[in-house]
C-alpha cells in the first residue's frame, strides 16, 4: 500500500513538472499582496484571459489576496513599447540572461521606472509555446523570463503562468506615504557606528613561553631547565625556570567600545602549571603533585577599526594594550603513605604573592546578526617585580626573589555576546 | 620556505596579469555562424577620421585643406575593395540608414565601452525594400601615429589628458565595429583593433597596406568570435 502511493506521488509530482513551465531566470521580483497585474503582449490578441488569471492566482497563492488584472492597452499603444514587445518575442531565448534583454530604447526605460508597483507580465504566443517576462519598476531588464506550454483552455494556462511565474512568498503593498519614506531611506550597507558598544564572552587559549618567528635561545634557557631538591634551578629570573610553560588557557572577557574606536576591556585568565620536577632526584620519591594555578586580572586599552562586510556580519580589527596582576596558588601533596615530609619539602620555594605585568597584542571580532561574536586573540604577556629596589644592608643575605621577569605568548579564541547602546 | 613562496607568487602574478587586462571583444551567446554571403555594411561613409593630418599633408603630399577629406576617402576606398575581396556579396547601406538612431555606448569589458549608433529593438533596417539579415556596422576607424586602443577605449584613460606625443615609428589604426543581426536586432559581435604598421618613411603604400590588414583582421575576429 505504501509503495502503492509512493508511486501515485511520484506521477503526479512529475506530471506536474511536465505542465510546469520553463524559467529561464529569475531575478526574484517582488510579489505583491494584492497586486495589479498588466498583460502586456505584442500580438493583439491576448493569449489568456485576465479574469481567468486572476482566478488562477488566488487559486495556487493563497498569500496573494485578491489581484487586479487587466490588459495594459497604454503600452499596447506606444510605438516604443510595442517594437520592444515585437524584439522580445524574438529574442527569449534559454541562453540569454537578463542583460541581453535590457531595454534600449529611452522612452521606454522611463516608462518602467514609472511602473510603480505594478507587475507588467509580458506575454507572447510562439507557436507552441507562450514567452513570458515580467517586467517591474526596479529594473530595464526583465526580472523573470521563461515560457509555458501553449493551450486553448484559457484556464489550464492561467493556472500554469500563476503556478510557474507567481507562486512565491507576497509582500504587503506599501503606501504612497511608505513608498516615499523608503526612496528616503539610506542604503542598507550605510549605518551609524552605535555610540557605545558592550561584550561578554569566554575563551579558550594557549600559551607558551617561546614567541613565534623569535629564536628559540631567547626561552630555552628557562623552559629547559628543572628544579631540583625542591629549590634548585640555573637561575630564577624567570617562572619558565620552575614552571610548565606550554599550557591550556581559559580566559573571561568584559569589554565595551566607544565610537567603534576607543575601548577598555577588564578581563580574567585561568592557567594551571605542573611543577618541572627533575625526575632524577630521589627527594621527589615522597611527592604525589605539585602545581602552580595561575590566575591573572587586566585591564586592556583597545584601539579597533569596524568593517561591515555584509548586513550580518561586521567584523572589528583591534590592537590592544594593558596591565595585569598575576596571582599563583600552590598546590603540592605528598603520597598518602609519607608521614614526615623531606627537610628540603618544607624550605621549597615561594613564588611572590604576586606579579604585575603588562599586556600587548590584537585580534579581532567577527560580529554576527550584531550580537553573536567569535573572538581571536593573540599577544604577549610578561609578568615580573621591580628589580631595582633600594640595596638594604642585609641585600646580599636576601633570598633571591623568583620571577623577576617572565613573558609569554598567547592565542586564543573565544564566544561573545554584543549589545550596542 | 616563504621566501620561495613569494617569488612564485610574484611570478604567477605576472604571468597571469594582475594589473589591467582588456577584452577587446564580445560576442553574442547566439552568434553560432559568420554570415558569408548575406553580409552588409554601413558606417564606413562617417568612420574614417584622419589624427595628425598636418603631418600626413606634408609627408604624403595631399593639399593641407582637403587631406581630410582626400586621405580618409582613399582609405575608404581601400578598406571596401578589401571588404568586397573577402565577401563577394557584401553590400554597402548608407549610413543615414542608422545614424537616425541615436548614439548608444556598448560595454566590451568592465573598462572598454564602444560608441556607435545601433538600430532600435524591433525595427530592422531596410535597404530600397530588401532587409539585409546581417549588417557590419563600422563605428570608427581612427588613422594615426602611434596611438593605441587603450587610450581611446578605456574609460579611466581617455579622461585623462597626457602629453601629445610626435613620434612616427608606427602607422597606427584603432577601428571599432559591431556584426548587427537586422532581423533579430542584437549585437551578434563587437571589437576594438588596433593595427601597428611599421613605417620609416610614410608613402600611400603603407597607407593601404595597413588599411588592408584592418579589414583582414576584422575578417578574422568575426571567425573567432563565434560561439
Amino acid at each position: 500500500m505504501k509503495r502503492f502511493s509512493f508511486a501515485i506521488l511520484l506521477i503526479i509530482s512529475l506530471a506536474a513538472s511536465a505542465l510546469a513551465g520553463d524559467v529561464y531566470f529569475n531575478k526574484h521580483p517582488v510579489l505583491w499582496e494584492n497586486p495589479d497585474i498588466l498583460i502586456w503582449t505584442p500580438d493583439g490578441e491576448n493569449p489568456i484571459d485576465p479574469k481567468e488569471l486572476c482566478l488562477s492566482l488566488k487559486r495556487t497563492n493563497s498569500g496573494i489576496g485578491t489581484p487586479k488584472c487587466r490588459v495594459f492597452g497604454e503600452w499596447e499603444r506606444d510605438t516604443a513599447a510595442m517594437h520592444y514587445a515585437k524584439w522580445l518575442q524574438k529574442n527569449i531565448d534559454p541562453e540569454l540572461d537578463e542583460e541581453y534583454l535590457h531595454i534600449r530604447h529611452p522612452a521606454l526605460m522611463a516608462k518602467v521606472q514609472q511602473l510603480e508597483d505594478n507587475i507588467v507580465l509580458y506575454l507572447a504566443d510562439n507557436g507552441n509555446t507562450v514567452n513570458v517576462a515580467i517586467f517591474d519598476e526596479t529594473s530595464t531588464n526583465p526580472k523573470v523570463a521563461g515560457r509555458v506550454t501553449k493551450t486553448n483552455d484559457k484556464i489550464a494556462l492561467g493556472d500554469e503562468i500563476a503556478s510557474t511565474f507567481f507562486s512565491g512568498k507576497t509582500k504587503r503593498r506599501l503606501s504612497k506615504e511608505e513608498r516615499k519614506k523608503l526612496l528616503d531611506e539610506p542604503d542598507e550597507y550605510y549605518k551609524e557606528v552605535p555610540s557605545f558598544r558592550a561584550w561578554a564572552g569566554v575563551s579558550i587559549g594557549y600559551s607558551q613561553a617561546h614567541i613565534p618567528l623569535t629564536p628559540d635561545d631567547w626561552t630555552e634557557s628557562h623552559t629547559k631547565s628543572k628544579v631540583r631538591n625542591y629549590r634548585i634551578t640555573k637561575d630564577s629570573v624567570s617562572l619558565w625556570n620552575f614552571i610548565e610553560d606550554e599550557d591550556p588557557l581559559l580566559s573571561v572577557h568584559l569589554g565595551g567600545i566607544w565610537y567603534g574606536f576607543i575601548g577598555l576591556e577588564l578581563i580574567y585568565r585561568f592557567a594551571k602549571h605542573r611543577v618541572k620536577i627533575d625526575e632524577t632526584d630521589s627527594v621527589y620519591e615522597e611527592l604525589d603533585h605539585w602545581n602552580f594555578y595561575q590566575h591573572e586580572v587586566g585591564l586592556n586599552a583597545l584601539f579597533a577599526r569596524s568593517y561591515t562586510i555584509t548586513k550580518w556580519l561586521d567584523i572589528d580589527l583591534f590592537a590592544f594594550l594593558g596591565f595585569q596582576y598575576s596571582f599563583y596558588v600552590e598546590d603540592i601533596a605528598l603520597k598518602d603513605e609519607v608521614k614526615k615530609p623531606s627537610k628540603a619539602y618544607n624550605v621549597r620555594i615561594r613564588f611572590e604573592s604576586a606579579y604585575k605585568g603588562g599586556l600587548i597584542g590584537g585580534g579581532a571580532q567577527f560580529v554576527f546578526f550584531k550580537h553573536y561574536g567569535i573572538a581571536l586573540r593573540t599577544g604577549i604577556s610578561s609578568r615580573g617585580r621591580d628589580m631595582y629596589v633600594d640595596p638594604t644592608p642585609d641585600a646580599a643575605a636576601a633570598p633571591s626573589v623568583i620571577g623577576g621577569s617572565t613573558i609569554d605568548w598567547f592565542a586564543s579564541v573565544g564566544l561573545e555576546y554584543h549589545w550596542s547602546l | 620556505m616563504f621566501k620561495k613562496f613569494a617569488i612564485v607568487l610574484a611570478i604567477a602574478c605576472i604571468l597571469t596579469g594582475c594589473g589591467p587586462s582588456y577584452h577587446w571583444t564580445k560576442s553574442h551567446p547566439l552568434y553560432k555562424q559568420v554570415p558569408y554571403s548575406s553580409l552588409s555594411i554601413t558606417g564606413t561613409e562617417n568612420a574614417f577620421i584622419l589624427t595628425r593630418s598636418k603631418w600626413f599633408a606634408k609627408k604624403l603630399g595631399f593639399d593641407s585643406l582637403n587631406v581630410q577629406k582626400e586621405a580618409t576617402k582613399f582609405c575608404e576606398q581601400v578598406f571596401l575593395d578589401e571588404m568586397k575581396r573577402a565577401y563577394p556579396g557584401l553590400k554597402q547601406i548608407p549610413d543615414s540608414s542608422i545614424l537616425r538612431f541615436p548614439e548608444e555606448s556598448q560595454k566590451i569589458d568592465d573598462r572598454v565601452f564602444i560608441k556607435g549608433h545601433f538600430p532600435e529593438q524591433g525595427v530592422s533596417v531596410t535597404d530600397g525594400g530588401s532587409v539585409p539579415p546581417y549588417i557590419l556596422i563600422l563605428h570608427e576607424f581612427i588613422i594615426g601615429t602611434d596611438i593605441n586602443r587603450v587610450i581611446f577605449y578605456d574609460y579611466e584613460i581617455i579622461r585623462q589628458e597626457s602629453a601629445e606625443k610626435k613620434t612616427s615609428n608606427n602607422l597606427s589604426i584603432v577601428l571599432s565595429y559591431t556584426l548587427w543581426d537586422n532581423v533579430n536586432q542584437r549585437p551578434l559581435f563587437s571589437a576594438v583593433d588596433e593595427i601597428q604598421h611599421p613605417i620609416t618613411k610614410i608613402t600611400m603604400d603603407d597607407m593601404k597596406a595597413a588599411v588592408t590588414e584592418a579589414a583582414k583582421k576584422i575578417r578574422i575576429h568575426l571567425y573567432e568570435g563565434v560561439r
